[in-house]
Parts: C-alpha cells; sequence; structure tokens
C-alpha cells in the first residue's frame, strides 16, 4: 500500500453520527486495489450466472479485477472457475466465449487440459515426438481452480480460498428466502441485459439496498408502491436491502400473469424484497420472478450491470417476459443518472462522506459499515501475510 | 515435413497447410494420423502422431483414444 490509509473512523460511527465512506473510496486506483483485495477477493463475490454456461464445455473467459479467469461447465455439467491461464507459460487459454468440444488446447505449445482441469497432455514436452518428461508431473500442474459456488444461479467465487464456507457467509440471507429455494428458470435471451455505467461499484450496492429515492428517481412506482409501503431490510456483516408490501404482478394483455413460485407463505402475495448482498450482487424475489445483478468492476469509476431474470418454470410467456424485462430495465436505467452524478460528486474534495438520514439511510450506512470494518481488518494483517 | 517419400510429400504438406489456413482441426487429425504412417522412422512418425492425437483431443475427436494408445505402445506418453 504505497498511500496513506484512509480515515474510516466516521464510518464507524452510530448511523446518527456516522459519515459515508471517504472519497478516495470511489476514486483512488490505490483504495480500489486495496478494496479489491479486501472486499472482492477475499470475501464470496458474484462472477457470473450458470445461465452463461449452459451446456457442457461451454466456456466464458472473464476478466474479475484483473484476474483472468475461464467460467466453464465441465463434461460433467458441473460449473467450475478456473484462472484463463496455461502453467507451462502462462498464456492465456481461451479468448473468446465458446464451446470445449474436447480438451482446452494452449494456442502457444498445445498443452491440453480436460474441463475439469486436468492437464492430460504436454506435446513435445521430452523433446520432438516425446510428450513426458519426469520432471514435468501432470497431476501437479492442472488448471489453478478458483473456489466456486453457485446459489440463486449466481456462480460465486472466493478468490483468496480462505473466506469460511459459502453456506456459513450467506447462512442469513439463504434463510431470509429458505422459501424460494426451489428451482429457478432464467427467461434466456430475453432476459438478460448489461449496463455500462461510470461509477465505483459501491454505488450501485447503495443505491439498490435503500428505499428512500424511490419517490424521487421513480416517479412511476408512486401510483402503488408509495414510500411507507417498504421495509428496510439489515443483517450486520451479510447484506442490507429493502422490501415492498405491495408488489403487484405484471399481466399481459389478455390478464395473464407469470406462475407463481410453489408453496410460498400469504406473506409473498403482496411482498417482495431486494437485497444488496455483499460485496457485489444484487437479488430481488417476488411471488412470480426474480432476478440477479452481478456487478463486475472494471476500475473505479466504471462498473458493469449483469442483469438476468428468472422464473419458476421453464417455459412462460414469451411476451410477458419482455415486458417484465422492460419494466426492469427502465427502472435500472432511472438510477445511472444518480449513481453517475454521486460517483463525479466524489472529486469535489469539501465532500466529507455526506451524512445519513437515520431513520431512511440505515441500510446504506450497514453497507458502509462493513466496508470499513473489512478494510480495517485487511489493514491490520501482519505484513508478512501479505 | 521429414521423412516422407517427395511426391507424397509435397501433396500432404499442401493439405496440411490448407487444413491450418482454414483452421479444420478435424482434419487436421486425419492429415497428421496419415503424416505418421507414412514417416519412415519412429521419431518422425511420433512427432506427426502428437500433433494428430492433440488436434484429436481438442476436437473431442474419437480418433484421440487410438492415437494416445499408439504414442503410449512407442514409450512417446503414459
Amino acid at each position: 500500500m504505497s498511500h496513506a490509509p484512509t480515515d474510516l473512523s466516521g464510518v464507524r460511527r452510530p448511523l446518527s453520527q456516522a459519515n459515508g465512506l471517504p472519497n478516495a473510496h470511489y476514486v483512488d486506483p490505490g483504495v480500489f486495489a486495496e478494496e479489491r483485495d479486501a472486499l472482492l477477493f477475499a470475501t464470496w463475490a458474484g462472477l457470473a450466472v450458470t445461465a452463461d454456461v449452459p451446456e457442457p464445455g461451454d466456456a466464458v473467459p472473464i476478466d474479475f479485477l484483473g484476474l483472468p479467469l475461464l467460467l466453464l461447465r465441465d463434461k460433467a455439467g458441473e460449473v467450475r472457475v478456473f484462472q484463463n491461464i496455461c502453467r507451462h507459460r502462462g498464456m492465456i487459454l481461451v479468448d473468446a466465449p465458446r464451446k470445449i468440444e474436447g480438451a482446452i488446447r494452449c494456442p502457444y505449445h498445445s498443452w491440453c487440459y480436460g474441463t475439469d482441469g486436468r492437464l492430460v497432455s504436454t506435446p513435445h514436452v521430452g523433446g520432438p515426438g516425446h510428450n513426458t518428461h519426469d520432471a514435468i508431473q501432470r497431476s501437479e500442474l492442472g488448471l489453478i481452480e478458483v473456489r466456486s459456488h453457485v446459489w440463486r444461479d449466481v456462480v460465486w467465487i472466493n478468490v483468496s480460498g480462505d473466506a469460511p464456507a459459502f453456506e456459513e457467509v450467506m447462512a442469513p440471507a439463504m434463510a431470509r428466502w429458505a422459501e424460494f429455494e426451489q428451482p429457478l428458470y432464467h427467461g434466456g435471451d430475453d432476459s438478460r441485459f448489461e449496463l455500462e455505467i461510470a461509477c465505483n461499484w459501491k454505488l450501485a450496492v447503495e443505491n439498490y439496498c435503500e428505499s428512500y429515492h424511490l419517490p424521487w428517481v421513480h416517479p412511476g412506482l408512486n401510483s402503488y408502491s408509495r414510500l411507507e409501503d417498504h421495509y428496510h431490510i439489515e443483517a450486520p456483516g451479510a447484506f442490507s436491502g429493502q422490501g415492498t408490501l405491495v408488489y403487484r404482478q405484471i399481466t399481459n394483455e389478455t390478464g395473464n400473469s407469470f406462475p407463481d413460485f410453489d408453496g410460498l407463505s400469504v406473506k409473498w402475495d403482496t411482498a417482495a424484497e431486494y437485497l444488496s448482498i455483499f460485496p457485489n450482487v444484487l437479488l430481488g424475489t417476488h411471488r412470480d420472478h426474480a432476478f440477479a445483478i452481478v456487478l463486475v468492476p472494471h476500475g473505479p469509476d466504471r462498473t458493469v450491470e449483469h442483469v438476468h431474470l428468472y422464473y419458476a418454470v421453464p417455459d412462460t410467456d414469451s411476451g410477458l417476459r419482455q415486458r417484465n424485462t422492460r419494466q426492469w430495465k427502465t427502472v435500472f436505467e432511472e438510477d445511472i443518472f444518480v449513481v453517475e452524478g454521486m460517483q463525479r460528486g466524489r472529486h469535489a474534495t469539501g465532500f466529507d462522506g455526506g451524512r445519513f438520514s437515520p431513520a431512511m439511510d440505515g441500510p446504506t450506512h450497514l453497507f458502509h459499515d462493513w466496508v470499513a470494518a473489512r478494510m480495517e481488518a485487511h489493514r491490520a494483517r501482519p505484513r508478512a501475510a501479505e | 515435413m521429414t521423412g516422407l517419400g517427395s511426391d507424397m510429400m509435397i501433396d500432404l504438406d499442401t493439405r496440411l497447410l490448407d487444413a491450418h489456413a482454414a483452421d479444420d482441426r478435424r482434419e487436421l487429425v486425419a492429415l497428421y494420423a496419415e503424416a505418421a504412417d507414412s514417416a519412415n522412422d519412429l521419431d518422425a512418425a511420433c512427432f506427426y502422431l502428437t500433433h494428430a492425437y492433440v488436434f484429436a483431443l481438442e476436437t473431442g475427436h474419437p480418433r484421440a483414444t487410438h492415437l494416445h494408445k499408439a504414442l503410449c505402445r512407442h514409450g512417446r506418453d503414459h
């Protein structure tokens, strides 16, 4: 760490007295790198969704904060994440999404790997026509696998490899939405879109987890979903978000709606919830559909939101799906000027991180406090451990 | 390319270059196997056999197992 550490003491104060995160956490490349290690590599972060690799052999290279990764579904159908490099000379193995028909062949010297990561061929490694050498043990030179876990179709990864078990970390969120632990069916091409936004990834998290802005930024919701119909969701150290008590199903021109998930309690007839799962996954659930947004940071001031919508059954009405996608896209696009405006605002030298509404900003402060706590813990580690 | 008769070499060399240019990897399996069969010495044969095997592995070609066994038989793989 070459820069002076940011002062996070103001963030750690109680909500009514706290400041938000200092500007540097949004604009400084050094702090961005610190946060990469402390917040995104050391935790369970969202990388993609399994719907990105629907069939065995499907492979997608992903640059995750500069780390070249390969998301693939192996021949047995399991979704895996590897570092996208050959163990020989560190060459990038797969440079565009494609189907692996047999093995992954390095384009440089043609070392080959199975979709399960095993090194299966080392051509000419012992000289021309000699494909073995005592010094090259294939069993020790498989692809470097990144710890991963699938929940709600999101592929979560722990790059550092030493985070507590996923089920342990996510237990509060899993318990909250236990009724929705049932198959999710991705709506397909009409149910995915990306938004490139010129802001730090945390601003997208912060905006998503609070309802305070809804009547101002999403006036279309006022007619049926007023501010007072929302409630805060706060799980310190895990997630924060908001819920609504007046969710109304979308219908098509003949009045039909999507089928419900099975066996939901009465609460969900009109409730819907939206969780920011720290660090970078935004989830929503309703009686009849769900969505996942994976935020992939591409620098201190650039983020891509990968949005995916899911349903309770595999075959839903295409027109209705498209209408639902349009509706959500409109809502998420309405947020862009806000997060980009806050990003520009973070260059104001007089901004002290801001103050929170004690009544309305609890979920936002909870996220800031999580960031600050993890950063402090990261900075307190012995240097030898880095 | 070494170890082949000259006419055959020119013809096969051309077909190999064409297959590489077209990035036709399944055709490369057949052509390198053919080159291996036509080679005059074991080292050259195993060189081509290796290429046939690698492209067979990559493409999930059914000949991969047979090619691998051939390399193992000559002590060139395991």
